[in-house]
């Protein structure tokens, strides 16, 4: 009955919409359209408090747009987790926005921005802005093949930001810089200060191997920097943040097996005033084999975390923090493994069941006060995830944090929101 | 043609042996808990030891504030333990080591920052921080049972309050509460809130200021004889007429007279001394600065500043202590001594008696522009409590009472020590 009803609803958004992209194609105007969310059910022990809970949410339900007109892209995402989950999606580790042991929900407006771009002989260049990724670290999680976000979400990816970005690629190398406002997120729905725009900035350099198949066999090595002003303390004045990112990034949809893989290194050190306060490090490799709607992928984190006051929920923490200290880095071992299984396709909508577990272990890296096994009872807890990804639409969801020329579907005929992630998209998306 | 083998079979199989791996992990969980087993009995290597006397053990939450008065003291908890900082521990101190004898919870709080018992020793007032941050006032009648008298919260005290300061303004009392900027409140920023006590049963707010963001907090005040003095973290401190500076203050209108960035910034508390050697001439400012993990370390010097004209202070001393920083102060004025909570360093006590700002060449330390004498350098440190390393203390505050000398300790509990004079 629930699956009928979302169909319904899925199908009512997305197919006046794709009828309306498949007409546009026709002309010099081109628009996609694809939604998609994810319905699941997630058992999780030790959490704060030491208690062991089962929850249901939607998650991710979004809908995102491409449009080509002339010289003019677009490209923008809704993102409706404000209104399904306010509480935050159970996940030992996360952190960030206020939330902490639960992903926090994201923006309704988690990206629209608009740009051109242009190519001159071996040269081409592309800018863009408006509310989106900024050029740093590794694609978003949501467009990787797990649920549960990664611990070093805030230390690899910097989202929902306003920005300009500017990129430029000559054969296998592409720059990316940017400027933004570093205030992040305070709440779904309260849009970045305009005032903040520009306090910040990113460079991102990318070696794409498809150019270079000896060097890198096919991979693509991506280094970026990010200097942020006050991402915590919306008025400007809190900590700042320098940033570094080191990933190495292989996807291959020939052979018999679609193949991914990513491994990074991050960092994020807090600054007050110019002096270091805090450095906070993470590595992290994951996987995933795809053969037709199959899938299997695992994933390794060691991340490490801040520890901040919590509040009466024990899942948030105060925004900004009240001082400059905090109550210690955990160190936050994760070993998470997914299997998708065959989908159920009708029409344009795509239903895949998938199970995702996982094993975190949390260990103090000092004395300070927050000790795991107080909160939680134990430094080892297990999170056991099911549920059906849902997915409407001509295009599958793709990678997100790259535009213009430093999309892999840069000079591509047909527009894609976003770039084309094309191995995973049969079994993850 | 060779038939590829099945992949979900062969997934499930390496995602088994990866778990596998995974689990094999041998690291077991310890906790940290409360202690009183003094090493050495508390003394410590070089100036006097202040000696101990007992302790009481807290070992469920993270001890906060302390207020202490006659025989009896109430600390605050802070934070998440193994519960919710919720709950004021009220303790007999008649003997050499406090005893627990009741607690008092507050209904929707995660932490009770700040306590503090007015002069008359009537009232017990309490602030309750984070989010629905409210000031309780408490009826002292039984100094043992209070009674909640009344609850004070409105949209300016909703991020939290950190601090309450309580004290007397032309005969009448108010509290000044310093509260939080929180980035999703209906008003972000910190800011200071002046509350009318004269009927403890309906505690009126009278005065309320935003403080600049780029400051960007405030934690603490210090009243006396109707000046305000406001600890403004990155831009140092300001004093403010409330009623006793001459320049038409008052505590609904307070008038700003002087201010100073205090080097480093970081400002936290302050106690303003009236000595009687050098009169009211200097203003103790404690740095509350980075990096600090609670419990481990902590970061900040004391400030002195000369306040003889209090349109224009100005930096004249500090004191340092490596690998720990200051937090709130009690001062014995008539024997001249500040006691300071020092975290993970314990307890100091400074003399800080006479004339602090003239030294000699080699005791002083030039910042940028400012020439100030190091305390230390000039053997004004004259005690040390709680400063062995076991069991490791995180004191928090500091309170003089009855000759003794209480020492709130987040990790443990409640200490009572003997002064040094």
């Amino acid at each position: 009955m629930v699956i009928r009803r979302a169909r319904s609803i899925l199908l009512a958004c997305v197919l006046p919409l794709a009828t309306q992209a498949a007409r546009a194609q026709g002309s010099s105007v081109a628009l996609d359209v694809d939604a998609r969310a994810i319905g699941l059910v997630t058992r999780a022990t030790h959490t704060p408090g030491d208690r062991t809970l089962t929850e249901g949410y939607l998650t991710q339900p979004i809908m995102d747009a491409s449009l080509r007109a002339g010289w003019l892209r677009a490209i923008g995402m809704l993102n409706l987790e404000g209104a399904t989950l306010r509480r935050g999606e159970l996940d030992a580790g996360a952190w960030g926005e206020g939330y902490v042991d639960r992903r926090h929900p994201h923006a309704y407006l988690h990206e629209l921005v608009v740009g051109t771009e242009a190519r001159s002989g071996a040269l081409a260049g592309s800018i863009y802005g408006g509310r989106g990724f900024v050029p740093f670290g590794s694609d978003d999680p949501m467009a990787r093949p797990f649920v549960s976000y990664p611990v070093d979400h805030h230390l690899a990816q910097i989202i929902e930001r306003l920005m300009v970005v500017a990129a430029a690629r000559a054969g296998p190398v592409t720059v990316e810089a940017a400027t933004f406002g570093g205030d992040e997120p305070v709440d779904p729905s309260t849009l970045p200060l305009a005032r903040r725009m520009g306090d910040s900035w990113s460079l991102r350099a990318t070696l794409t191997g498809k150019q270079l198949p000896l060097i890198l066999g096919g991979a693509e090595l991506a280094a970026s920097y990010a200097n942020v002003k006050s991402p915590e303390y919306r008025e400007g004045k809190g900590l700042d943040q320098r940033k570094a990112h080191l990933g190495l990034r292989f996807e291959d949809d020939g052979g018999l097996f679609a193949r991914y893989a990513l491994v990074e290194l991050a960092r994020t050190t807090d600054v007050d005033r110019g002096r270091d306060l805090y450095t906070f490090e993470a590595a992290l490799a994951e996987g995933a084999l795809c053969r037709d709607d199959v899938g299997a992928a695992l994933r390794w984190e060691r991340s490490d975390r801040p520890e901040e006051e919590r509040l009466l929920d024990l899942f948030r923490t105060a925004r900004p923090a009240t001082d400059v200290s905090i109550l210690g880095v955990t160190r936050w071992t994760t070993l998470t493994g997914a299997v998708s299984l065959p989908a159920l396709r009708v029409d344009l909508l795509h239903a895949a069941p998938f199970v995702e577990v996982a094993r975190a272990t949390a260990d103090r890296t000092s004395a300070a006060i927050f000790d795991p096994v107080r909160v939680y009872g134990s430094r080892v807890m297990w999170r056991l995830v099911g549920g059906i990804r849902i997915a409407a639409g001509r295009s599958p969801h793709g990678r997100m944090g790259r535009y213009g020329v430093a999309s892999d579907s840069f000079g591509e005929a047909a527009p894609t929101p976003h770039h084309t992630h094309r191995a995973m998209n049969r079994c993850f998306s | 043609m060779t038939q590829p083998r099945p992949l979900v079979p062969r997934a499930l199989t390496l995602l088994s042996l990866a778990f596998l791996v995974g689990c094999l992990d041998s690291t077991t969980g310890t906790i940290a808990r409360a202690s009183c087993a003094l090493s050495g009995g508390g003394a410590s290597s070089g100036t006097t030891a202040i000696v101990v006397d007992g302790c009481g053990l807290v070992d469920s939450r993270y001890t906060a504030e302390v207020a202490v008065r006659d025989s009896t003291a109430y600390t605050t908890t802070w934070g998440f333990r193994s519960a919710q900082g919720n709950f004021v521990a009220i303790w007999n101190v008649t003997g050499p080591q406090p005893t627990l004898v009741d607690s008092v919870l507050v209904s929707g709080a995660s932490t009770l920052g700040d306590v503090a018992v007015t002069g008359d020793g009537k009232l017990l007032i309490v602030a309750t921080e984070r989010t629905n941050g409210s000031l309780v006032v408490f009826d002292l009648t039984n100094p043992r049972r209070p009674t909640q008298l009344s609850r004070l919260a409105t949209p300016e005290t909703f991020n939290g309050v950190h601090t309450a300061e309580v004290g007397r303004i032309a005969g009448h009392l108010y509290a000044i509460l310093a509260v939080d900027a929180l980035s999703t409140g209906p008003a972000p920023e910190s800011k200071i809130v002046i509350v009318d006590l004269a009927d403890p049963t309906n505690p009126r707010q009278v005065f309320v200021k935003s403080v600049p963001s780029t400051a960007p907090f405030v934690h603490d005040t210090f009243l006396r004889d109707g000046l305000l003095f406001v600890a403004l973290w990155n831009l140092g401190i300001e004093i403010w007429d409330v009623g006793g500076g001459g320049h038409g203050g008052s505590p609904s209108a307070p008038v700003v007279l002087g201010r100073l960035a205090t080097i480093g910034g970081d400002a936290h508390n302050i106690w303003w001394l009236h000595d009687a050697a050098s009169g009211s001439r200097y203003a103790f400012v404690g740095e509350e600065g980075g990096p600090a993990q609670v419990g481990l370390s902590s970061t900040g010097d004391i400030h002195v500043l000369d306040v003889s004209d209090l349109t224009a202070p100005r930096e004249v001393a500090f004191y340092h202590v490596p690998g720990a920083g200051t937090h709130n102060f009690s001062v014995d004025e008539t024997s001249g001594v500040l006691y300071a909570a020092y975290y993970n360093a314990g307890v100091r006590a400074l003399d800080v008696r006479g004339d602090l700002g003239t030294c000699t060449s080699t005791q002083q330390v030039t910042t940028g522009s400012v020439t100030r004498c190091d305390l230390r350098a000039m053997g004004r440190e004259i005690g040390r409590g709680l400063a062995d390393g076991t069991p490791p203390v995180y004191v928090w505050g500091v309170q003089l009472s009855g000759g003794a000398l209480y020492a709130s300790d987040m990790l443990n509990g409640l200490w009572k020590l003997q002064t040094v004079r």
